[in-house]
């Protein structure tokens, strides 16, 4: 071995050279294809069929005997160990000729069975004399599957039987060609609980299924699926998972403790609430504002990092695998061995957000070189390496949400499909470099999906109409799940962390009273009509004073300190600013903007403190070149459970200073150099732009009751880490689907559990039933959506005897919870 | 092949690792959970050792204050800084060529049990991070890293498994993981990392309430968790939906509902409850969490537990973590472990256990009084004061992180007894100088000796990743008796 390293090593470099000059030289590689079309000799039909019988099984492939492989001509010329295999032009050099001729039994090829006829050998040695050209493109490798780029129109099967889903005209040809039968529909109440399930991650409510079941209407199926997908708030509520794990987002994990992260939570649920275009969603998150930044920014450990988990490394990893199922982590580090993907790719792709030019990388060496901005799908365009970051990155938000980048959205849609199937029509969802079930369904799904406005829900729409989500799980016996996977129907799925706490939260009315997320939980129109008019006044520092215009870049600190009587019920808060603002309340970060034409709102129920006092701390900047007016608006409503309303508006009350607190919004030591805020004379364009949006979305964020709170929106506790959420260090686009014993022990004796239990108990026990069994099938009818069977009430009801008590009530919340009919949705 | 050939490849149990394997792999295909690599399943070692503990010494303890006594001086005013390396003076152990710390006398009563690397090393992550450097020392792999790394005792769970069919494989005792700083970062390698929760820590943070966590829920009657389960069963065997009944994940479901309900009811769980020890003997454990954490670890060993973590605790500024009364807060940490490793090692051997139980003390780095980081670093000092020479007592200690030379104590586990091995040098800088050997080689070391490859490896998004970083790790074999 140690012998022959020395002349491998040449013979790699010979390789690369070849390499360097097919690539370099357009010309030289037209000239080798003509030279192979117009020769004595045919490349594909003489030499190929000679190489193939005698030399194929050791060199070709992953094989490569003596370190020699034949898959392309530079490697077929570079040789193995032992040194160079050809030299194109020269037969009598090289080892081939002498390896086949040879009758030294040690140095022979092939090593065993019959020698080279001697007709054969001739074309050998005439075709390595006239050059050894090689047919452009040909390898003897077997061809790897590489996804097409743009998107297709797929034509679909007919309509069979009046199915006439584009989905299940897709499935319906599928199964029909692989000889299988068609799954049998699901009843009304099991599609009921799939369905809430999937689309806004809870139970139906007994009362909403009863109704459901009644209902005689013929499209009452499609009726649901709107009006489940028209819940926008739980909407948002449930696809905050998703979306948190897909952009690892959360509210506490490594980084933010040195400041290095940042949460995009006010963003991503606003962006769920009002259905923002999925194209959009990912310009903003490529090329962010400040409140979408924590995503393309990354995570940022104290200390210094490989080369390969730089921010900007983080960044090209984060898009590529977010937006295109790529996975950029190997080529971060070298050209992967997996797939396609080149160092220089991953660096070129980092580089969008390189400030500075960005050093290359191989295995954590430098490589004395720059790589400059630049993306993965040319063909649809290039970025121009040469403008400033900011540019750089709209630059790739328009490449990636190009409309002929099929690949954005068959990565989205294969997503969709997975959450709501079971199993991603590529699989695992991240890996859209390899071959999907079926081509058509992923490319209609993606096509349909943008000719729909990137619209996320309309997909979810589609797939939950189709008969094939509408029919029962196929039942997956360990054997049958291999890689050569074929579609049966939808595969049952666990509920995630947050779907099973929500689902026990709403079954024993023990959800808290307030979440960890700082989101507005309402769908806030601006425009709706509305006779509110606005009590905010403009207001600033002493640089807005009669005859004075505040300078550009001016940064105030603006606060009001109030009391609240009462318990609150509802609260909330509309602010703008021009030019930019940061609302900390009780020294809580709870909105932020950068364009004053853009009203921003904040829930307060959970951050004002009932009966006490409380303080709204605004930092406020000034922006544009030269002197220019400034002003901050903001309206803050309270109702207490009294029926009172108090209001709390910038006017003369409020003070400001000079001294800004850090960014955590709490100063270490409170300034003392407080004074009146100046009311500024509101500009017509102040007034005009702000005050009806204000007064309307004010009144909405007060109306009605607080929905349920949900655990998309708290921090991890320890039974939702066990029962699979993720820390969030990484990105997550498919959690485990196995329940594991430390999770069934935490489920049998965790005190999280047991606590919500237990204050379900107590609320239930408490309640009038007709009998124990009355409290049996209202239970089974929410877990479960569907009615305890004789036997199963009979058992029940032989646990709770004869009246109800709250140990008996705890005792059978656990015992149906822990069901599998309970866990799974299916 | 294995990089260390101890004796003739013998393939330990070889069919059932590779049944177990097969399984899993099946089991974890339709997730896109990572799959044993067919070259990962090859050439196991021979395992020295059944179970593993870790004594972990959070926040950096110092080795010259510890196992590797360097010059003593005593507190006095006015002692130039630089001429003190250690605050201890070294006292005599079983090894007539071994000599640690005052402080740590029982602890050098069975030194001739005991492996002692004088010459562990760790790599320098710029401005030091405690939390990171831990996840370095835990996983093997410097944080971030693009996947979720693997804890060794996840790696322990996922290829080796449960000793006992219904003891957690993998404990971990005596780290809070709310409430305290940095917890975050803790975290993010106290997981199963890419093998799931399933291989993820069972996290113990105070042992006398150890109990519980395999007791049923607080306040339910043992009759009453019984009928409980049986009501569960029940309403299970009624189900109407039999076709799903055979429907895998439905089955793996109620397995592991059945393992725990096993081991809340088994009479393994008694393991669990120190307060059963005898009392002369919990009173010798007795010194702290620490101390009672010993105590637990021996008593989940016993009843078939793989690896077991026991920490000091990290909790910045705390313990380990001196930026100031380093001597001072050193005294009291002697006294926190010297009589409960004593004790632990002196309870496996009485018991027949050492020999096939690998216990290491370990820190993510060392410490010293003047250099922070190692020679060369960019580290940046993180003292509270500054001064050339001792003032008062607080200046007293080792204030400074230091990642060129440390040490590690192993007993049992098929190491060699009464063995010294490396050195670090005699004069500032402390930098390993004879045989180092690095968190790589250490955990190829320790994996061996539990019978996995340093080159074990799985796919995870189709990648191969290591037990030891790249599979690069190789193990000490001077180490092995």
């Amino acid at each position: 071995m140690l012998k022959k390293t020395p002349r491998r090593k040449n013979g790699r470099t010979f390789a690369v050279s070849q390499d360097i000059i097919v690539m370099r030289s357009g010309l030289l590689l037209l000239f080798i294809a003509s030279t192979s079309a117009f020769a004595a000799l045919d490349f594909s039909h003489q030499v190929v069929p000679i190489l193939r019988t005698h030399c194929a099984e050791c060199h070709t492939g992953s094989k490569k005997k003596g370190g020699f492989s034949m898959n392309d001509r530079a490697a077929f010329i570079a040789g193995g160990e032992n040194g160079a295999a050809v030299v194109a032009g020269d037969a009598t050099k090289g080892l081939l000729l002498e390896a086949i001729t040879t009758s030294d039994e040690d140095k022979q090829m092939p090593p065993k069975g019959k020698r080279l006829p001697a007709a054969e050998v001739a074309i050998l040695k005439a075709w390595i004399n006239e050059g050894a050209s090689w047919d452009a493109g040909f390898t003897f490798k077997k061809a790897s599957y590489e996804p097409p780029l743009k998107p297709r129109v797929v034509e679909l099967p007919p309509v069979v039987e009046g199915r006439a889903n584009p989905v299940d005209r897709i499935v319906d040809a599928h199964l029909l060609k692989n000889n299988l039968e068609r799954p049998s529909t699901l009843t009304d109440e099991a599609f009921m609980r799939r369905l809430t399930l999937d689309l806004v991650g809870l139970l139906p409510e007994p009362v909403a299924l009863a109704a459901f079941v009644a209902d005689k209407a013929p499209d009452k199926r499609a009726k649901l699926i709107k009006a489940t997908l028209g819940k926008d708030v739980a909407y948002a509520d449930h696809w905050l998972t998703f979306w948190n794990d897909l952009l690892r987002n959360d509210y506490t994990g490594t980084g933010f403790i040195t400041g290095g992260r940042k949460q995009i939570t006010t963003w991503l649920y606003k962006s769920l609430v009002d259905n923002k275009p999925y194209n959009q969603m990912a310009r903003e998150l490529i090329a962010p504002t400040p409140e979408s930044a924590g995503f393309s920014e990354g995570i940022k450990w104290r200390g210094t990092v490989s080369a390969g988990q730089t921010t900007e490394i983080q960044f090209a990893q984060s898009v590529s695998q977010t937006f295109l199922g790529i996975n950029m982590k190997c080529a971060s580090c070298h050209d992967s061995f997996i797939d396609r993907w080149k160092l220089d790719e991953a660096y070129g792709l980092a580089a969008v957000v390189a400030e500075k030019p960005l050093e290359v990388f191989r295995c954590d060496k430098p490589e004395g070189r720059t790589q400059k901005a630049s993306w993965l799908f040319p063909e649809l365009g290039q970025i121009d390496a040469s403008k400033p970051v900011a540019s750089r990155q709209q630059q790739l938000a328009a490449l990636m949400t190009h409309p002929q980048n099929g690949r954005f959205t068959r990565t989205i849609v294969n997503r969709l499909w997975h959450r709501l199937m079971g199993r991603g029509i590529v699989h695992p969802v991240d890996t859209m470099q390899t071959e999907p079930w079926s081509a058509d369904l992923l490319d209609f799904l993606a096509v349909d999906f943008a000719e729909n406005g990137y619209d996320l829900k309309h997909t979810m729409e589609l797939v939950c109409a189709s008969q094939i989500y509408q029919s029962k799980v196929q039942v997956v016996s360990k054997d049958t799940d291999s890689p050569t996977f074929v579609f049966r129907g939808p595969r049952s799925k666990r509920l995630t962390a947050e779907q099973f706490v929500d689902a026990v939260w709403q079954i024993t009315s023990a959800a808290p009273a307030r979440v960890d997320a700082v989101v507005v939980r309402s769908k806030l129109d601006p425009k709706a009509p509305s006779d509110e008019k606005p009590a905010a006044q403009w207001i600033w520092s002493a640089s807005a004073a009669e005859g004075k215009v505040p300078a550009a870049g001016e940064t105030i600190a603006l606060r009001r300190k109030f009391s609240v009587k009462g318990e609150i019920r509802r609260a909330g808060a509309v602010i703008t600013c021009d030019n930019e603002y940061t609302l900390y309340v009780n020294g809580r970060q709870m909105s932020s903007g950068t364009n004053w034409e853009s009203v921003g709102s904040a829930s307060l129920e959970t951050v004002l403190k009932s009966n006490g006092s409380n303080e709204l701390l605004v930092v406020a900047k000034n922006a544009g070149n030269g002197p220019n007016a400034a002003g901050l608006f903001v309206d803050v409503r309270i109702v207490t459970t009294d029926g009172k309303e108090q209001q709390i508006s910038s006017d003369a009350a409020w003070e400001w200073s000079p001294t800004l607190p850090p960014a955590t919004g709490k100063y270490k030591t409170t300034p003392n150099n407080w004074k009146p805020a100046t009311i500024v004379a509101a500009l017509p364009v102040w007034s005009g732009k702000i005050n009806a949006p204000a007064a309307s979305m004010l009144a909405q964020l007060i109306a009605g009751d607080i929905p349920m709170a949900r655990d998309s929106l708290m921090k991890s506790d320890f039974l939702t880490r066990t029962l699979g959420r993720p820390n969030r260090d990484q990105i997550v686009s498919m959690r485990p689907n196995d329940l594991g014993t430390l999770e069934a022990i935490d489920l049998a004796n965790g005190p999280i559990l047991a606590g919500i239990l237990d204050a379900g108990a107590k609320k239930l026990a408490s309640q009038t039933w007709a009998s124990p069994e009355a409290f049996v099938e209202w239970l089974y009818r929410f877990a479960f959506s569907r009615s305890p069977t004789p036997e199963e009430l009979a058992a029940a009801r032989e646990a709770l005897g004869a009246t109800l008590s709250e140990e008996g009530v705890q005792d059978m919340l656990w015992a149906v919870c822990m069901q599998p009919e309970f866990q799974l949705v299916r | 092949m294995s990089t260390l050939d101890l004796h003739q490849p013998e393939y330990f149990a070889r069919r059932d690792f590779m049944k177990k394997l097969a399984a899993a792999t099946a089991a974890a295909w339709s997730a896109g959970e990572p799959r044993l690599m067919a070259a990962g399943a090859a050439a196991q070692p021979r395992a020295t050792a059944d179970s593993c503990i870790l004594l972990w010494m959070a926040g950096g303890m110092a080795a010259p204050d510890t196992w590797d006594p360097k010059r003593y001086l005593p507190f006095k005013v006015g002692t130039p800084i630089k001429d003190i390396l250690s605050t201890f003076p070294a006292i005599d152990t079983a090894v007539d060529n071994i000599k640690i710390c005052q402080g740590l006398e029982n602890i050098a009563s069975v030194m001739d049990r005991a492996t002692l690397i004088r010459s562990h090393y760790q790599a320098d992550l710029g401005s030091i991070l405690h939390s990171r450097h831990q996840y370095h020392w835990h996983t093997g792999y410097v944080p971030p890293q693009t996947v979720a790394a693997p804890h060794i005792g996840a790696w322990m769970s996922k290829v080796l498994g449960p000793r006992n069919p219904v003891m957690p494989a993998f404990i971990n005792i005596g780290q809070r993981l709310e409430g305290v700083g940095e917890n975050e970062e803790v975290k993010a390698f106290t997981t199963g990392g890419f093998f799931g929760n399933e291989h993820g820590p069972m996290n113990l943070p105070y042992p006398e309430e150890a109990a519980q966590a395999v007791r049923p829920p607080k306040g339910m009657e043992p009759g009453r968790f019984e009928s409980r389960e049986r009501l569960f069963r029940k309403l299970l065997d009624k189900n109407p939906n039999r076709e799903l009944m055979s429907d895998y994940q439905q089955e793996s479901m109620l397995r592991s509902m059945d393992n725990a309900y096993r081991l809340l009811s088994s009479k393994d769980r008694a393991a669990f409850d120190i307060t059963l020890e005898p009392k002369d003997s919990y009173a010798k454990y007795n010194t702290s969490r620490f101390g009672q954490g010993c105590l637990l670890a021996r008593r989940l060993v016993e009843s078939g537990a793989r690896f077991v973590e026991v920490t000091t605790e990290y909790v910045p500024f705390l313990n380990y973590d001196t930026h100031a009364n380093g001597h001072t807060t050193m005294e009291r940490m002697h006294t926190e472990i010297d009589v409960p490793v004593t004790q632990l090692i002196l309870d496996l051997e009485k018991r027949g256990m050492l020999d096939r139980t690998l216990v290491v003390i370990a820190s993510e780095f060392s410490r010293d009084m003047i250099m922070e980081g190692k020679p060369g670093s960019a580290a940046n000092d993180q003292t509270t004061f500054k001064v050339e020479t001792l003032q008062e007592m607080k200046h007293y200690g080792q204030h400074r992180h230091f990642t060129g030379g440390g040490s590690v104590v192993m007993f049992g586990g098929g190491m060699k007894k009464g063995f010294l091995y490396g050195s670090t040098a005699d004069e500032r800088p402390l930098i390993a100088v004879n045989n180092p050997v690095s968190i790589c080689d250490l955990h190829a070391t320790i994996m061996t000796s539990m019978g996995i490859s340093p080159k074990t490896q799985f796919e995870v998004e189709q990648r191969p990743f290591y037990v030891t970083e790249d599979g690069k790790g190789v193990a000490v074999k001077e180490l092995f008796s």
